[in-house]
Parts: C-alpha cells; structure tokens; sequence
C-alpha cells in the first residue's frame, strides 16, 4: 500500500482501490458467485405443497378430537390420575399445534433447498448437446491452427514490409466487421435456395439442407472465429529473430524442422492465447447458433441456457448450466496453458 | 529487416503460399461481397441468387425503421456508458498493477483480465442474476455494466502497456519540488496518459457497440441496433439487414485503412529513429 500511497497521495490512493474494489468484487467476483449459489438451490413447492396442507388439516382434526377428551377428563372427579391424563393431552396439543405452525410456515415460504439436483438434472440429451457444442469448438479451433499458422507467419516472417501491410488490412477488415453479418453472410450461401445448393444443382447434386443438419452452424462458426487465432500468433511470431531462421536453413533444416524446432516453439503463448480465444468464442457463442439453426435445427448449448432463462424461466438450471460451461472453459485453459507450457502471465499480455 | 531473405524460401514454396494466401481471402471476403450484393437487389428476402435487378430502396426502408433507430440510439447509451464506466476502472486497476507492490498481485492481475477468457454470455447472465438480487432487472443499465465488466480489461492493458514506458522519476522529481499529488496526477500523468484514454475509449466504443452475446443475455426487454440486427435475421429478415451491412463494411474498409496506413507510418518513424 505504501508504494501507492507514495506515488498518489492518500485521497488518489483511496480512490484507486476503492474503483479496483468494485470493479473486482462488484463486477467479475460478486456476480459468478451470485450465479454459483443460484445454482445451487431450488424452490421446494411442488409436490410437496400438497401433501403439506393435507396433513395441516390432519393434525387440526386432531387437536380437535383431543380437545374432546380433554372436556372428558375434566368431567372426572378430581384425582392424581386425572390431572396427570389433562397434562399429557395439553402437552399432545401442544406438540401439534407446533408442527403445524412449522408446515404453514413451509407453505407459505417455499424453502430453498441446496443440493446439486440443477447439476444433475441434466438428462442424456441436453449432455449429448452440451458434448457436441464442446466437440465442435475443440474441432474449430483445430481447423483455425491449422488454417493461420502459415498466414501468420507469412505476415511476421516472410512477406516484404509492403505486401505485409497489405495482408494486415485485409485480416483487419473481414476481423473488424460485425460477427452477426459474417454469420449472416454464410446464411445467404448456406441457405435452402442458397449459394451453395445452386452451384451443387450445376454439378448435378441434390440440394443439401445444410441449416436443418446443424452442419451451418459450424461452418459459420469456423467462419466467425478463425481470425482469432491469427493475430495472437502473428505477434509472438514477429518477436523471433529472423537470423535464427536462417542459420538452421543454411544449416540445412528442412522447412518442417524449422517449424517445429524454432518457430512453434517460440510462438508456444501466442498458440495458446489463439487456442483459447477461439475455443472460448466457440463454446460460449450465441450468435452463430442462433442464426444458423433457425428454429429447425438442434439446439446448441448456449441457446439452452438461454431457453433455461428466458424462456422457462428456471434460473436455477439455467445458472447451473451457466457454470458448466464455465467450468468447461476452465478445464480447457489449464489444458493448453500445461500442453503449451505457458503461465497465466504469458497468456494475459 | 524482420523478413527473411526470400532467397531462403524456394520458388516453388513461394507459389505455394501465395495460392494458399489467395484461397484464405477469396474465402475470407467473398461471402461477405455476397451480402453487399443482396444489398442492391430488388427482390423481398436476402438472395443473389435470384436477381430481380438493382435498386436502393433498402436505403429507404432501412431509414424508415423506427426499432432500428431507438436500437442504435440505445447502443451508443451504452457505449458512451460503458467508456464512463471502463476508463476509471481500467485506470485504477493499471495503477495498482504496475506501481502497488505486493504478493496479491499476480492473483489480482488474473482476476482483472479473467473477463477477457470468459465467455460473454456469462458475463451477461450473471451481471442479470447479480442486480436482480439488488431488484434491478436487465435493462440497459445491466448490459452497460456486464459490457463495463470486460471492456475494463482491455482499457486496463492499454493503460498498462502505456504506464510500463513511463519515467517516474518525474513524478518524484515534482514531488520533491514540493508538488502536492493531486497536481502530479493533473499536470504530468494524465497529459502522459492522453493519448491512450483516447485510443480506449474509441476501442471500448467500438467493442460495445458491437457486442452481441453478452447484451442479448443482460438487455432485458430493451434492445441495441446489434440485438435488433440478431432478431430480424432470426424472424423477418429483408435485405434491409444486408443495407446495415454494406453500411458497416465501408465504415469497416475506410477505419481499417486508415489504421493501417498510421501503423505503417508509425513503424517506420520508429525504424528512422532507432536506425
């Protein structure tokens, strides 16, 4: 603190941590474990409401008919025996008449129960959804290494000052524009009477229903994201010494030695800073999905969160699946920063 | 030179990559002529396949839409929002990175970029779950926050990466001159922050705007011009839409330029003086 208050004063200081406060707690820590506790409970109502308010009427019945015998009793002659039967009947009427003060209570207020029921109330088939979209992020994310590393590396590496200009605004501008209007774009061509099928109807193939079969979405989805691995990896790329390149080349490496021996591994936090991004964006999208399924195709994940909230409206489940699909996020971070070999810091730059 | 000699790369590799870099942008930007094309076209729904002839009557309509207008009123709300919200708080957290000195530091760092590696959705719903609590449902206000709760970590790296080449000394040295701290912090830090409160604000501009998947999960009933943009593709789609995206493609093309051009001329300023 000292350090701060150094530099700033101490009403600056003050400010400074009080805005880091809120920042922090108000806004990235207090809102997920708000969510984390939300799917933790449930409302209990339900079925057993019912049950509850017939056994009310129950026991009132029965402190009913003990009163009778307790207008019995006193009508004996006054005896031990008989002051003694007044008291256990009192004290049955008032055990009663406790419980059910506790059930009208429970009628009233529906308790919150914790368990992790939200979490397994998933069935098979919104696990089988939740696989998939998982599945398809891990596999776009594959294709876009694939597909970059080589353009990223033409940019750092190979191309002259001016032709890698070039391809720098041509990677900012498809990258700048809306991700709802590049997804739009591949509905046009993806569409029933699409681009697509037309060129497929010239070559004599039936025409594809490639939003009914859920294929749109990834397409598109490879499409939205890709750009996300290039430029993580173009800058660690460009920080390598060019000389390094060419001293195992006039050694004579073959091109794929190169790679793999200098260039991947020198670009190890860029890779994995473009893994996760487009697995994050992938996993967690609700555009592409929800453009390119069109009602017709099987839900994606995301969107049975969104059913779970605003359409059901069961925050609970909802939140529960929320946080699957962080914990999902998590999972693949700590994977790619011990395959790659990298620490929080040289991911966050 | 940062490029190898292309005298180590053989002929043929070189035809290779450049057939390879011509495929990736013919994929990369035919779809999206495709879209300004269906933009011109004289025919009810989105299509270049069937082609009725050119018109700009998109224009009109587009211009005659009243949702769309409140959405992009709504949306620079937000935006304006959310640079109030993202420049102190990025700022503060920058300060406290790069001049508070403790072990909690690298834990508070992971904790302020961790917006950036989760996925938006989430910061939508649980920014909506965390003021419901407070009895604030989603409106406009709740996705100006969960926009704010990630936009912060992109004002508080540009901070950071601006701080990092700071001189102190100069600070101390008007300290010791007998300068109180809130004229340090007027007269030499911010005037050398400047220039990057204005390139953030224009980036967290830019990035609210555009922002779909945690608006859509924080908004409540209210809309933005990009939720609205999500919703007509979904259910009455026009080639109104396509007009909004040849709207955002000159806009994209023309910034994009110009960006490049400045990055260009930056570097080669900075190669001029360091060779």
């Amino acid at each position: 603190m000292n350090s701060l208050r150094r530099s700033f004063g101490p009403i600056l200081s003050l400010v400074i941590v009080v805005l880091v406060g809120v920042w922090v707690i108000g806004m990235i820590v207090g809102p997920q474990l708000i969510m984390v506790e939300q799917s933790l409970w449930n409302k209990e109502i339900g079925g057993d409401a019912a049950m509850n308010s017939t056994r009310i009427d129950r026991l009132y019945n029965e402190v009913d008919t003990l009163g009778f015998d307790i207008s019995d009793a006193e009508a004996l002659a006054e005896s031990p025996k008989r002051t003694e039967k007044i008291a256990t009947i009192t004290a049955e009427i008032d055990a009663k008449k406790s419980t059910i003060k506790e059930l009208e209570a429970v009628e009233i207020k529906p308790e919150k129960i914790y368990s992790f029921k939200n979490y397994t109330l998933m069935g098979a088939s919104h696990f089988f959804i939740f696989v998939k979209t998982i599945g398809a992020a891990v596999a776009v994310t594959i294709i876009a290494f694939i597909v970059c590393y080589p353009i990223a590396f033409t940019v750092a590496k190979v191309a002259t000052p001016g032709k890698a200009a070039l391809i720098m605004l041509f990677l900012i501008i498809p990258y700048s524009i809306n991700e709802l209007l590049r997804v739009f774009a591949w509905l046009m061509i993806l569409d029933n009477n699409g681009v697509a099928n037309l060129l497929l109807g010239f070559m004599g193939f039936d025409p594809i229903s490639f939003l009914g079969s859920g294929a749109g979405v990834f397409i598109a989805m490879i499409y939205a994201y890709i750009l996300f691995m290039v430029f993580p990896i173009y800058n660690t790329v460009e920080t390598l010494d060019s000389s390094q390149i060419e001293a195992a080349r006039d050694m004579g490496a073959p091109t794929w030695q190169i790679h793999r021996k200098i260039v991947i591994p020198h670009a190890k936090p860029g890779i994995a800073v473009g893994c996760i991004m487009t697995f994050m964006l992938s996993a967690g999208s609700f555009a592409v999905p929800n453009i390119m399924t069109r009602g017709i195709a099987e839900p994606w994940f995301t969107q049975l969160i969104y059913n779970k909230f605003f359409e059901s409206s069961n925050w609970n489940v909802g939140s529960a699946y929320a946080f699957t699909l962080v914990i999902a996020c998590i999972v693949f971070i700590f994977m790619m920063m011990r395959f790659f070999g990298v620490g929080i810091k040289d991911i966050a730059k | 030179m940062s490029h190898v000699s292309s005298s180590a790369f053989g002929r043929s590799s070189q035809i290779i990559l450049n057939v390879y870099l011509v495929i990736f942008f013919a994929y990369m930007f035919l779809p999206l002529i495709l879209m300004v094309v269906a933009g011109f076209n004289d025919f009810d729904t989105p299509s270049v396949t069937t082609w009725k002839g050119f018109t700009w009557k998109w224009f009109g309509v587009l211009a005659q839409d009243t949702r769309m207008w409140t959405g992009l009123i709504n949306s620079i709300m937000i935006a304006v929002g959310v640079i109030l919200v993202s420049m102190p708080l990025g700022l503060a957290g920058a300060f406290m990175i790069t001049r508070f000195q403790s072990r909690f530091n690298g834990l508070l760092y992971g904790v302020m970029v961790s917006p950036l590696l989760t996925p938006g959705i989430i910061l939508g719903i649980s920014t909506l779950i965390f003021w419901r609590e407070g009895g604030v449902s989603g409106g406009l206000f709740t996705a100006a926050v969960a926009q704010a709760t990630y936009i912060s970590s992109y004002t508080m790296l540009m901070f950071m990466a601006r701080l990092k080449r700071q001189d102190v000394t100069l600070e101390e040295a008007a300290l010791d001159l007998g300068a109180s701290h809130t004229q340090v912090f007027r007269r030499i830090t911010m005037p050398f922050l400047k220039p990057t409160i204005l390139t953030a604000s224009v980036i967290a501009f830019l990035q609210s705007f555009e922002n779909y998947n945690t608006t859509i999960f924080s908004i409540g009933g209210s809309h933005t011009l990009v939720t609205e943009i999500g919703s007509r593709m979904r259910f009455g789609l026009t080639p109104a839409v396509n007009v909004i995206g040849i709207i955002f493609v000159v806009l994209t093309v023309t910034f994009a330029t110009i960006y490049v051009i400045f990055r260009e001329r930056e570097k080669k300023r900075a190669a001029a003086v360091a060779g």
